[in-house]
């Protein structure tokens, strides 16, 4: 892992509840990760999870373009952020990084608003 | 008081809505029409069927891994987020504090979300749903 890397997602977990954070390539391959002591997830599924969450950011931007044009509404494009919330924790992402929180202590605004900058 | 319209209640909440699991019914209040509603609630529907598939295969790599059964999804748009939790779902404003407040109300109402969410999702494939499913 790069330092550049490692000072980022080390910034990434310090957000409330923060499990695990995470950079991944465009096509979803995990590149870098830092698991906090304890938790049972593992490099594996955070690989898997990267993958679901590239594919799932991909969904929600065709299902914005599409929503828009239908509608007529705006203000749901570009996406800036998509979190599957699991029955003990979440995961938070946009463009390649990605931030597993605990859901007791999650703030889903700052977690967004961490992975804009 | 009705989950829907204690969301409706809070400023800054453009939509709400309910979808049933099965697809077939639906019901909302806020700025939507009818037929946007109904898109809506099918693509809330879609999406949780899909999270819903991605964790079961997440969850036979790591046995209790915390992410079954999944509780909601949530869209950031650059004005707008969609918050979907269970069959319930709401179209807000990116306000200060209205995403959390909104997640923490959506939680606490709809409560935690069953292990027979995906049964439900595929009631009407027909047959023997949870055989082919588990």
């Amino acid at each position: 892992m790069k330092g550049e890397d490692k000072m980022d997602l080390q910034k990434m977990m310090d957000l409330p509840g923060a499990l695990a954070a995470f950079t991944y390539a465009d096509k979803g391959d995990l590149q870098s990760h830092v698991l906090r002591e304890g938790t049972e997830l593992t490099p594996q599924v955070l690989d898997l999870l990267a993958r679901s969450c590239v594919a799932n950011l991909a969904i929600a931007g065709m299902e914005a373009r599409g929503w828009e044009a239908l509608t007529g509404q705006s203000g749901f494009q570009p996406i800036k952020g998509f979190s599957v919330v699991g029955l003990e924790w979440s995961v938070v992402v946009n463009g390649n990084c990605g931030v597993v929180v605990r859901n007791r202590d999650a703030d889903y605004e700052a977690t967004f608003d961490a992975l804009q900058a | 008081m009705h989950i829907v319209k204690q969301l409706m209640a809070i400023p800054g909440v453009i939509a709400a809505g309910e979808y049933a699991y099965r697809g077939d019914r639906f019901s909302y209040q806020g700025a939507l029409t009818d037929e946007f509603a109904r898109m809506a609630s099918i693509l809330c529907r879609a999406n949780t069927l899909s999270v819903n598939m991605q964790a079961e295969i997440l969850d036979s790599f790591s046995e209790s891994c915390g992410c079954r059964p999944v509780q909601g999804w949530i869209v950031r748009g650059a004005q707008v987020t969609v918050c979907a939790v269970g069959n319930y779902f709401s179209f807000i404003e990116n306000r200060d504090d209205l995403l959390n407040d909104v997640m923490t109300i959506m939680r606490a109402k709809v409560g935690d979300v069953q292990d027979d969410l995906l049964v439900n999702l595929y009631a009407r494939l027909g047959g023997n749903t949870k055989e082919a499913l588990y």
